[in-house]
């Protein structure tokens, strides 16, 4: 596990700790080796090696593993928290709180004592006909309203963002990959202070309003192709046609994932290099030409 | 005196403003969507940012493409000789074959720096004063006797076994580079027009640090001696052709492309105002350059030298982790040059200086991390930064490939090119390899010793936006005659 990886996880257990009200002062890790515990610092993190809660054991406290493996044999008097790494609970082992898995490998035996068992399932892509059509009616209410406000109230910043997407495509997804990288760096390494956490968390979530943006123009240059004279329907009709064009999309392996990313970078970065649709983005002029 | 910075502004630069204001005033000025007259008869057209290679493709001007290609291979060639021999070879020459210790060979390497940035700055201005600067034929000589002169030197470097051979080995090759970088970056006044200096700077870059990286070559100066003279071998072929055969065909290829420096000679940043070498709008861009070279060189010295790192990026056994880095020069490249043809000077000079510091700040955050939690940071490292940093190369090394023509004229292209690279490239080279030897004299940690780059980084970053917001006030306060309502 590198530093890059590793980092996440230790903050989210960070986090996490917080969260609940838990003391991080009070936190004790194992990195390596084989450790055999029959006492806890209200909170122990597994990072590495093997940490063993002997059969005749009862600790106190609660467990995350985020990297080596935790065999509880004897009594956890707390939470099991999984998160990477591997945790075994065999016959005779008790938890008497959750035991909770993330990721990574757990081996529970059905003649342990748990106090309750919570697994988290990734959310996939929903198959029912009816969710995915409510979310898309969703997206489209959220979009198609702020796109319809946009082009009915203040139709110039619309136009300049749809300018620099239509016009400098290129300049726009290179400003929009680098802003978009760099910031969500920069967000992530804020969010590592902790002390800047809740910035963090506004600039990811204003980041992907950014994206949702240049969504809205995309429809809103597709609306303009159609042959509808009101703007605000025909950007409705655009948007519902982006909309339904980038979810294709998605079913397309790889090169629809790819062309997404695409669509997403080049909106993000025509919002950026128009301030949001203030200016029209003009590059420099080079003089010297031919 | 007035404060002359070239294109320094915002968004739009002052070209585009001007024409802005132009286009306002008169429609006749416009030519077509993207091309109108700069307003000052006989320097040529003002364009918009798209390639004019493509134009010249599509018009059939075959001389002119051959032009673009014959300057992407040179400078290709060159540099590619420069990051992997010169750089790289030389040290294991030193060390390995003569027995030479880092030290020592460090400082031999510093010795070449100054040398080199010497004879280039002789060169230079011994170009401009001579007419050489304008004269493509005279330029494709200098530089077929500097191929010699390096082939010979490739061929004979394994052989290298004494300390004074190593010297003299080192000095003539000084001479070489010394001639040839002012030399080559000159040929971008004949061979590219102004507009697509971004695009083929991107491009010399991009193929070039791909093959540095993408090829699993063993930094050893043998793998290096045997690749390059082979590689030299036809190219010294090509430019004995082109200097002294005396086809009709070739005559008339020279001759056009010998022409050509009238209409592409004038950089993109000498319209308004001739940019002088002893003038502000020629020295801000060169201790910014010398700053990014400064900050780099120093990192990378110590990151080269620390096995954790190496091994896990540049020089990892696994061709996938080589091939990552090379594709990130590459996008870094083709990110430089885009900005470098659509946006202000200032804006690729703040990317870049803000990709270092976000680079360094990982690298420092990874050691970091590992001096609290070393079990977890023995396991290998991650292949992001790495990759952060060769696009933050990328960007200042597509950057150093076109703005020394652009802040040149036919005029003083041999003096810009030389002071430019030669003060920015090797001077910058010459003191961090002397800082860093004093560093590892000091038993300066890697924590320690990129902490140091991070700063400068950072510092680089903190000044370049504050010295942009200061200009601005200046020129707002003389545009108003103080406070405006």
């Amino acid at each position: 596990m590198s530093p890059t990886e590793a980092i996440p996880l230790l903050i989210v257990v960070l986090l996490v700790i917080s969260i609940g009200g838990g003391d991080v002062q009070k936190m004790s890790a194992t990195f390596q080796g084989d450790n055999d515990v029959d006492s806890l610092a209200d909170v122990h993190v597994v990072a590495g090696g093997t940490t063993s809660v002997p059969a005749d054991a009862t600790v106190d406290g609660d467990i995350y593993v985020i990297g080596g493996t935790a065999a509880i044999a004897g009594t956890v008097d707390g939470d099991v928290i999984l998160l990477n790494g591997n945790l075994s609970v065999p016959d005779g082992a008790t938890v008497t709180g959750t035991l909770q898995t993330y990721s990574g490998s757990a081996t529970v035996s059905s003649d342990a004592s748990v106090g309750a068992v919570s697994q988290f399932e990734a959310p996939a892509p929903s198959n029912s006909p009816t969710q995915r059509i409510v979310g898309f009616l969703l997206q489209f209410i959220v979009l198609g309203a702020f796109g319809w406000w946009l082009v009915t109230r203040h139709p110039l910043i619309i136009e300049n963002v749809g300018a620099a997407i239509s016009d400098h495509a290129l300049v726009s997804g290179v400003v929009g990959s680098l802003g978009a990288t760099t910031l969500l760096v920069l967000f992530v390494y804020m969010a590592f202070t902790l002390i800047l956490l809740p910035v963090a968390i506004i600039g990811l979530f204003a980041e992907f309003l950014i994206i949702l943006y240049g969504q809205a123009v995309f429809g809103y240059l597709i609306g303009r192709r159609l042959p509808i004279e009101q703007d605000g329907v025909a950007t409705l009709a655009g948007i519902a046609a982006f909309l339904l064009v980038f979810e294709l999309l998605g079913l397309v392996p790889y090169l629809g994932g790819i062309a997404q990313l695409i669509v997403a970078v080049v909106g993000f970065g025509a919002v950026l290099n128009t301030y949001f649709g203030l200016q029209r983005f003009e590059p420099v002029t080079i003089p010297g030409g031919t | 005196m007035g404060i002359s910075m070239p294109d320094w502004g915002g968004t739009a630069g002052y070209h585009d403003e001007g024409c802005m204001r132009r286009r306002e005033r008169s429609n006749e000025c416009s030519i077509s969507d993207d091309t109108v007259f700069n307003g000052n008869p006989g320097v040529g057209l003002v364009t918009t940012a798209h390639m004019e290679f493509s134009t010249h493709v599509r018009e059939r001007r075959w001389k002119t493409v051959a032009g673009y290609g014959l300057f992407v291979a040179l400078m290709v060639a060159g540099y590619y000789y420069n990051i992997t021999f010169v750089q790289l070879g030389l040290i294991d020459l030193g060390t390995r074959l003569v027995g030479m210790s880092e030290t020592a060979v460090s400082m031999w390497m510093a010795a070449l720096a100054l040398v080199t940035l010497v004879v280039a700055v002789v060169t230079g201005v011994a170009m401009d004063r001579r007419g050489w600067s304008t004269n493509l034929r005279t330029k494709l000589r200098l530089l077929f006797g500097v191929v010699c002169v390096q082939f010979a030197l490739t061929l004979v470097a394994p052989m290298v076994r004494t300390v004074p051979e190593f010297g003299a080995w080192i000095v003539l090759a000084s001479i070489g580079l010394g001639v040839g970088f002012p030399v080559s970056f000159s040929l971008a006044i004949d061979l590219v027009s102004v507009p697509d200096r971004g695009y083929v700077a991107a491009a010399i870059t991009a193929i070039a640090y791909f093959l540095a990286n993408a090829i699993p070559l063993s930094w050893s100066v043998d793998v290096f001696s045997r690749l390059m003279v082979a590689a030299m071998a036809p190219g010294i072929v090509v430019l004995g052709v082109l200097s002294f055969a005396n086809l009709d065909r070739l005559e008339s290829l020279l001759d056009t492309l010998g022409a050509q420096h009238e209409t592409y000679g004038r950089g993109r940043f000498c319209y308004d105002d001739l940019v002088r070498t002893r003038s502000l709008a020629f020295a801000v861009p060169v201790v910014l350059m010398f700053g990014v070279f400064f900050i780099d060189s120093l990192g990378f010295l110590r990151i080269i030298d620390t096995p954790s790192l190496l091994l896990s990026s540049w020089q990892s056994p696994e061709l996938s982790t080589r091939l990552f880095i090379a594709v990130a020069h590459v996008v870094g490249a083709v990110m430089a040059g885009v900005i470098y043809a659509n946006y202000s000077l200032s804006r690729i000079f703040l990317w870049t200086f803000a990709l270092f510091a976000l680079t360094h700040v990982m690298y420092t955050s990874d050691l970091r991390f590992a001096e609290v939690f070393p079990t977890i940071a023995s396991e290998g490292a991650s292949p992001l930064n790495p990759a952060l940093y060769a696009i933050a190369v990328s960007f200042y090394t597509t950057l150093n490939f076109a703005l020394w023509p652009d802040l040149s004229t036919p005029e003083t292209i041999g003096t810009h090119a030389a002071v430019g690279i030669g003060v920015a490239g090797w001077l910058a080279t010459f003191s961090s390899t002397a800082l860093a030897l004093y560093f590892q004299a000091a038993d300066l940690t890697l924590l320690s010793h990129l902490n140091v780059v991070q700063a400068l980084s950072l510092l680089l970053l903190f000044g370049l936006a504050v010295g942009l917001y200061v200009t601005r006030m200046i020129e707002l306060a003389r545009e108003n005659g103080g406070v405006s309502a």
